[in-house]
C-alpha cells in the first residue's frame, strides 16, 4: 500500500504536528522547547506532578492527556521514536512543585533506555524526588511472570487519569505511585489489526496482512503478536480478546472491572459498538461488574485498522479516581 | 591540531560517511522487523557528527567525543540514541586530556565503549543486535597488535563478520523480538550500523595515516 497521507516535509512532521496541537488547545497546554507539550496550571500545581514520553504518530496520546487531574508534562519525541533522556531530566526537572514527580514510561526498547538513563542522571544530579512506573500490560508477547517482556500499549492512558486524580487529592508521592502501581499490576491489553499503517517518515508498511486476514497480539508499531487468523465477526472477536483478558487476570464473578475499546486509527466506532456490546452480554453473562469503560481513539497507531482491547481490575478508590473531574485536551470528565 | 585529534577527526568523519551512504539500505533493513527508522536515527547521528567535526578546535579528544556522546542522547532517536550515545561516552571514558592517542588507549578506548553498553543493555552475543557487532570487533581489537591501522582492521572484520552471523539469529531484544522465527534471514538493523562504523573507523584511519606518511615522506 502506497503512503498518502496530508504532510508537507517529512522531516518537520513532529515539529508541524506539536505546532498544530498545541494552537488547537492553547487554553490547555503549551509547546515548551524540547518538543514538551507542559499542562498550563503547572505554574501553580503544589502537588506531585505528572510526566510522561513517547514518540509521536499516536495521536490524540500520549500529549492529548496533559491537562488538570492528568498528566502534567508529555515530552514527544519523533513518529515512533522515543525522546532522548536529557529532554525528560528537563521536563522532570521543571514539572517537580516540590512534592515529587511520577514518571510514567510505557515499555518499548526505545522508551526504557531513556527512562533508565533519565533516572541515573537525575540521581547523579542529587534529583531523588521521582518515581519512575513502568506500563506493561500487553498479554500477547509474555505470560503475566515475565512482565517485564510486555509492551505498553494503551494502559498509559486510563493511569495517567487514575494517577492524575491522586495527585489532585493532595496525596503523596509514594501513596500516588503505590495507586498507580496497584493499577498497572491490575490491568491487560490485547491488540487485533486487521490492516496494516504506513510509517509517515518512510512511507514504509508497518505491516503485511492479506484481504482476509487479522492478526491478535499486534503491536502499535505493526510488531506481530503471532495470533494470524482467519477475519472473524466481532462477536467472535470480542469473545475471543476479552476471555484471553479475564484469564490473565484470573478475574472472578463478582469482581468489578474496566474495559476500554481504543481504535488504531481506521476501524469505525460503529465497529467498536458492534464489539463492546458483545463484551458487556460476556460480562453479564460472567457475573462481572462493568464499573468503567471508554471506547474511542486514545492512542492510534497511524491509518492501521484494528483496535486495542484493555481490562484492568477495579477497586473502589480506582473507581473513585477514575471519576473524578479531570480536563486535557482528549479527555475530559465534569 | 596534534596528529591524534586530526586521526581521530579522520576516523569519526570515516564512520559518519559510511552511515550516510547507508542510510537507505538501514532504513530497509530495519522496516522488515523494526519500525524501519533506523536509517533516519543513522542519518541523524552522522549529521551531528559531521557538524561536530567540522567546528572541533580548543576542545581535547575526551572533550570532542563527549560532546558527541551529550550531542546524541539530546536527539529524538528511539533507542538508538541512548544506545550510541552511550557507546560515545564509553569511547570516552578511558581518556585523560591527552592530544594523541596510541594503540593501547585505543584498545583501551573500544573496550571501554562495549563495557558501557554491556551497563545498559542485557544483550550480549547471539541475541540479535548491535552487540553482536560490538563485542567481537572490541575483542579482536584488544587482540590485535599495537598498530592502530591494524587495530581498526581486525575490528572491522570482525564487526562485519559478527552482524554477517545475525543473519543466522533470532531476534531477542528490542521491536524485531515480537516477530520471533520470522527474522531468521535478515541481518540485524543495529548490527549492521555497528559494522559500518567499524568500517568508516578503518577507513578514515587510513586516510589520516596515508596523509602523515606523504608529509614525512
Amino acid at each position: 500500500m502506497k503512503m498518502k497521507k496530508f504532510i508537507n516535509s517529512q522531516d518537520s512532521l513532529t515539529k508541524e504536528l506539536l505546532e498544530g496541537f498545541a494552537a488547537a488547545n492553547g487554553d490547555l497546554v503549551s509547546l515548551e522547547p524540547g518538543n514538551m507539550i507542559v499542562n498550563r496550571h503547572l505554574a501553580e500545581a503544589s502537588r506531585v506532578t505528572i510526566v510522561t514520553q513517547g514518540g509521536a504518530g499516536h495521536e490524540p496520546a500520549l500529549s492529548g492527556f496533559v491537562g488538570q487531574g492528568m498528566a502534567d508534562i508529555s515530552v514527544v519525541g519523533d513518529i515512533f521514536a522515543a525522546p532522548g533522556p536529557q529532554a525528560c531530566v528537563d521536563a522532570i526537572k521543571l514539572a517537580d512543585k516540590g512534592k515529587g514527580v511520577l514518571y510514567v514510561v510505557l515499555n518499548h526498547a526505545g522508551d526504557m533506555l531513556t527512562g533508565n538513563m533519565t533516572m541515573k542522571q537525575l540521581a547523579k544530579e542529587g534529583h531523588k524526588n521521582v518515581i519512575k512506573i513502568v506500563t506493561q500490560e500487553d498479554v500477547a508477547n509474555a505470560p503475566r511472570e515475565n512482565s517485564d517482556d510486555r509492551r505498553g500499549l494503551v494502559g498509559a492512558v486510563p493511569l495517567y487519569k487514575i494517577a492524575g486524580a491522586a495527585a489532585a487529592e493532595g496525596k503523596s508521592l509514594e501513596e500516588v505511585a503505590a495507586i498507580a502501581q496497584r493499577f498497572a499490576d491490575n490491568m491487560a491489553t490485547l491488540a487485533v489489526a486487521v490492516r496494516g499503517a504506513t510509517h509517515p517518515s518512510t512511507g514504509n508498511m508497518l505491516a503485511d496482512l492479506d484481504e482476509d486476514e487479522m492478526e491478535v497480539g499486534m503491536g502499535q508499531h505493526g510488531e506481530g503478536g503471532g495470533g494470524r487468523q482467519k477475519m472473524k465477526s466481532a462477536d467472535e472477536t470480542a469473545e475471543i480478546m476479552l476471555n484471553a483478558l479475564l484469564a490473565d487476570l484470573s478475574i472472578k464473578p463478582g469482581e468489578k472491572l474496566m474495559l476500554i475499546l481504543n481504535g488504531a486509527g481506521a476501524t469505525t466506532l460503529m465497529e467498536l459498538f458492534i464489539v463492546f456490546r458483545k463484551c458487556v452480554q460476556i460480562l453479564k453473562e460472567k457475573k462481572i461488574e462493568l464499573a468503567a469503560n471508554y471506547v474511542g481513539e486514545l492512542l492510534t497507531v497511524q491509518e492501521q485498522a484494528g483496535f486495542q482491547m484493555f481490562v484492568a481490575r477495579m477497586d473502589d478508590e480506582l473507581i473513585r479516581l477514575w471519576n473524578a473531574p479531570c480536563n486535557a485536551p482528549y479527555f475530559k470528565k465534569f | 591540531m596534534a596528529f591524534g585529534k586530526r586521526l581521530l577527526s579522520s576516523m569519526f568523519f570515516g564512520a559518519a560517511t559510511a552511515w550516510r551512504e547507508n542510510i537507505a539500505a538501514l532504513g530497509d533493513i530495519d522496516s522488515r522487523f523494526g519500525d524501519g527508522d533506523h536509517g533516519i536515527t543513522i542519518g541523524k547521528i552522522s549529521s551531528l557528527m559531521i557538524e561536530r567535526i567540522g567546528c572541533w578546535q580548543g576542545e581535547s579528544i575526551r572533550e570532542f567525543i563527549e560532546g558527541v556522546a551529550s550531542g546524541i542522547l539530546g536527539l529524538s532517536a528511539g533507542s538508538a540514541g541512548p544506545l550510541y550515545g552511550t557507546f560515545f561516552e564509553g569511547l570516552a571514558s578511558p581518556l585523560g586530556d591527552e592530544d594523541d592517542i596510541g594503540g593501547a588507549t585505543l584498545k583501551a578506548m573500544l573496550a571501554g565503549s562495549r563495557d558501557a553498553l554491556f551497563e545498559i543493555t542485557k544483550a550480549r552475543t547471539g541475541d540479535k543486535t548491535m552487540m553482536d557487532a560490538l563485542i567481537p570487533a572490541a575483542e579482536a581489537a584488544l587482540g590485535a597488535g599495537d598498530d592502530i591501522g591494524q587495530i581498526l582492521a581486525s575490528a572491522a572484520k570482525a564487526a562485519s563478520g559478527g552482524a554477517k552471523n545475525t543473519e543466522g539469529m533470532v531476534s531477542k531484544f528490542g521491536r524485531a523480538r515480537s516477530y520471533g522465527q520470522k527474522t531468521l534471514g535478515t541481518q540485524d538493523a543495529g548490527a549492521v550500523s555497528m559494522s559500518l562504523f567499524f568500517e568508516g573507523l578503518e577507513k578514515g584511519a587510513k586516510e589520516a595515516l596515508n596523509g602523515q606518511k606523504a608529509q614525512k615522506g
